[in-house]
């Protein structure tokens, strides 16, 4: 099992590699066939992420609170959240960021330790917990990228500059939906990751200089994406506003990971 | 090799092309009428508003008198257009060939890199296809020429953005909205391009606001474009509901303020606007062009897109030749190839008959004792043994044919063949026109049916 569990992460990485690979090609070259072999590829490193964790989990090679079993499950977030969004909306070029944010994912995680431990904390809420955070950081990274594709896209409507990109990049409109929707789907997966963080770390007593910076940064992130999304509702704040209001969100986030990363480095696990 | 005689946007000015138009209901009898006359055995016609051709090729295939072919080429056309003399050339051989795959490709084209010419070349040879006026020839080099025009649009961006004022207009409104079918556009005024901007829009599926000062000709204009009209002193109002603004009104002073949009924008609720401001002197503020998701751009600014899309489409009209080259040489090599085909198809044949003929005899004599097994055996190891003696003959008389400095020794070659093997022209012909008669290429023939919207 464990040989399946190591093909199936170098398939990940093979299919993961070609669709990044294809997806700046067809930013390159307007070939719509490109796009869609990119898009297949994703699924392929998708799926294969998926098998290589239940090979890993079926032998007890990994653990599901472990930062390993983390980032892969935000890698595969990213790639499910892009997947779903992208004929709906056309935004095949966020697949440029998509698909390396996913491989980097990937392949960082395996560098990270695979069994977690966890004592002295009910199960079922800290597999939800890390559930949460997780698929939350995925749409939230997708939610960003797809920001700065628009940010960069309306400066270049501003200037009236002529790019070889003309033409090619995800319409202004697409570009603030698929943000909006990926903030309105990851909030409330966000909101219960910081109610059942206060709650884990109330239990394990773990009021250390790095959780406190975390949870601030935690509670950041929040205040941003609900800011980005009440001012949205009630003032309609769109466009370069919301994006801002996101990127800031997503920049706290990755403070947040850094941290999650540097420390479970230290200690090993979540 | 082909002959292609006619005239373009190059030689001819839209009077004397227009006398040269051949209606499409009229291209197949002409066609026909065409390969009657002798040594015509081939053509089809290109006929696009820019220009006029006739791609023809002899009844000889290969060894066609090509000089004739155009002579008889262009005196039919003369016939149809007797005072279009001074504006035809005529493009033989290698010329023609490379001249088809260039007009194929969008490089002879007005617009370099408009996509139509294409499924013009396309339309063409289907239209001679149906005819029954394609041959040998034109089914090779036509449809590489459409492969050829197919790898210029795939490997180079000679195509990418737009080249008119009102095309740019709707593409930057394509990059804002994506789908303008869910969008609401107004018409300011009543100038000839922000008509045609607006005509787009609706095309595109956008809701069609009009307004102006004079009410008759505001009605007028939505009835011609199926929109609807709105009184100009409810300005305000329409501008809150419309998505994309064209502005094209003659008024000596801005009719969109910047604090009439400032304060409209809280009635949109922060949803982009697009003002095509096609009016000098200008009908739009400026500054409303530095407002928040409000995109501003003039007659200069879509112009300078313009000249950007024709500006790029020039650089990469050099990769695009080197293409066409590419694609041309690769086809004269095989077209130079085939002259010999003829040749040794016959001299094959003829083999074949001997051998199959004392293979027979010797069947119903001294070897009548072998089964059906022992006989087809045998007939392979003579196959194969053909096959083998024919092969350096076969190599060596190609190379000779792909080789221009060798003309003379391939003539001899041939010359020596024909005399030691007593194989007659007319054996010889009578392959060439089997040969003519060949389907095209499969796999070039995939190629048509992925036809591209024109």
């Amino acid at each position: 099992m464990i040989t399946a569990a190591i093909i199936a992460f170098y398939l990940g990485v093979v299919a993961y590699s070609v669709a990044a690979t294809l997806f700046f090609v067809e930013l390159a070259r307007p070939d719509k066939s490109f796009g869609r072999w990119a898009a297949s590829a994703l699924g392929v490193g998708l799926t294969m992420q998926v098998a290589q964790f239940a090979s890993e989990l079926s032998i007890g090679e990994a653990s599901p609170w472990s930062l390993k079993f983390a980032l892969s499950l935000s890698a595969c977030s990213l790639s499910a959240a892009y997947l779903a969004l992208r004929t709906r909306l056309r935004i095949d070029a966020i697949g440029v960021v998509a698909a390396p944010l996913s491989l980097t994912l990937l392949v960082g995680a395996q560098f990270l330790e695979g069994s977690g431990k966890v004592t002295g904390f009910p199960r079922t809420l800290l597999v939800m917990h890390i559930a949460a955070n997780l698929l939350g950081v995925g749409l939230f990274l997708l939610a960003g990228a797809a920001s700065a594709f628009y940010l960069f896209q309306e400066r270049r409507l501003k200037t009236k500059r002529v790019t070889p990109l003309q033409g090619r990049l995800p319409a202004l409109d697409s570009l603030d939906t698929t943000e909006h929707r990926l903030l309105l789907a990851g909030f409330p997966l966000l909101t219960f990751g910081i109610v059942s963080g206060a709650v884990v770390t109330a239990r394990l007593d773990d009021m250390t200089a790095a959780s406190v910076a975390r949870a601030a940064l935690a509670y950041a992130t929040w205040v941003f994406v609900a800011g980005v999304l009440v001012l949205r509702a009630v003032a309609g704040w769109r466009g370069r506003r919301a994006a801002y209001g996101t990127l800031a969100g997503v920049a706290c986030m990755l403070v947040v990971i850094a941290i999650y990363v540097a420390h479970s480095g230290a200690r090993g696990g979540l | 090799m082909i002959v292609v005689v006619g005239l373009s946007h190059r030689t001819a000015p839209i009077e004397v092309r227009e006398r040269l138009a051949l209606p499409a209901d009229r291209v197949p009898s002409f066609l026909r009428g065409l390969v009657e006359r002798e040594p015509v055995g081939e053509a089809l016609v290109v006929s696009t508003c820019n220009r006029v051709e006739v791609v023809a090729a002899g009844t000889d295939g290969a060894r066609s008198n090509l000089t004739d072919v155009a002579r008889v080429t262009t005196r039919a056309i003369l016939d149809l257009a007797p005072g279009v003399a001074g504006s035809l050339y005529q493009h033989e051989g290698r010329d023609a060939v490379r001249h088809l795959f260039r007009v194929a490709s969008s490089l002879d084209s007005l617009v370099v890199g408009e996509p139509q010419i294409l499924g013009q070349v396309k339309d063409a040879y289907d239209v001679a296809r149906e005819s029954g006026t394609v041959g040998g020839v034109l089914n090779r080099v036509v449809p590489r020429a459409i492969r050829s025009a197919k790898r210029v649009r795939s490997e180079t961006t000679i195509g990418a953005g737009q080249v008119s004022v009102p095309s740019v207009a709707i593409d930057l409104a394509r990059q804002i909205f994506r789908d303008l079918s869910k969008h609401t556009a107004l018409l300011i005024g009543s100038g000839d391009m922000g008509e045609t901007v607006a005509r787009l829009l609706r095309h595109a599926g956008a809701r069609l606001l009009v307004t102006g000062r004079n009410d008759e000709r505001v009605r007028a204009i939505a009835t011609a474009m199926q929109g609807e009209p709105r009184s100009f002193s409810e300005l305000d109002a329409t501008l809150v509901e419309a998505d994309v603004v064209v502005t094209t009104t003659s008024a000596p002073h801005f009719i969109v303020e910047l604090e009439q949009v400032q304060r409209l924008r809280r009635a949109r609720r922060g949803r982009s606007s697009f003002f095509i401001d096609l009016a000098v002197p200008r009908d739009v503020d400026p500054r409303v062009g530095h407002l928040d998701s409000v995109f501003l751009y003039n007659v200069d600014d879509l112009s300078n897109v313009v000249a950007a899309s024709m500006d790029s489409r020039r650089r990469e009209a050099d990769r695009a030749e080197a293409i066409v080259a590419e694609e041309a040489q690769s086809y004269e090599r095989w077209a130079d190839a085939e002259q010999v085909t003829p040749t040794i198809v016959v001299l094959r044949e003829r083999l074949r008959r001997v051998l199959e003929g004392e293979i027979d005899r010797s069947f119903s004599g001294k070897l009548r004792h072998l089964g059906p097994a022992e006989r087809a055996a045998l007939s392979v190891m003579v196959e194969a043994a053909l096959n083998k003696m024919l092969h350096p003959t076969t190599v060596k008389l190609r190379r000779l044919a792909t080789d221009p400095s060798s003309r003379a020794d391939l003539d001899q070659s041939i010359a020596t063949l024909n005399e030691l093997f007593g194989l007659e022209p007319d054996a010889v012909d009578g392959v060439a026109s089997v040969t003519q008669s060949e389907p095209p290429d499969p796999a070039l023939d995939s190629d048509l049916g992925s036809r591209e919207a024109s």
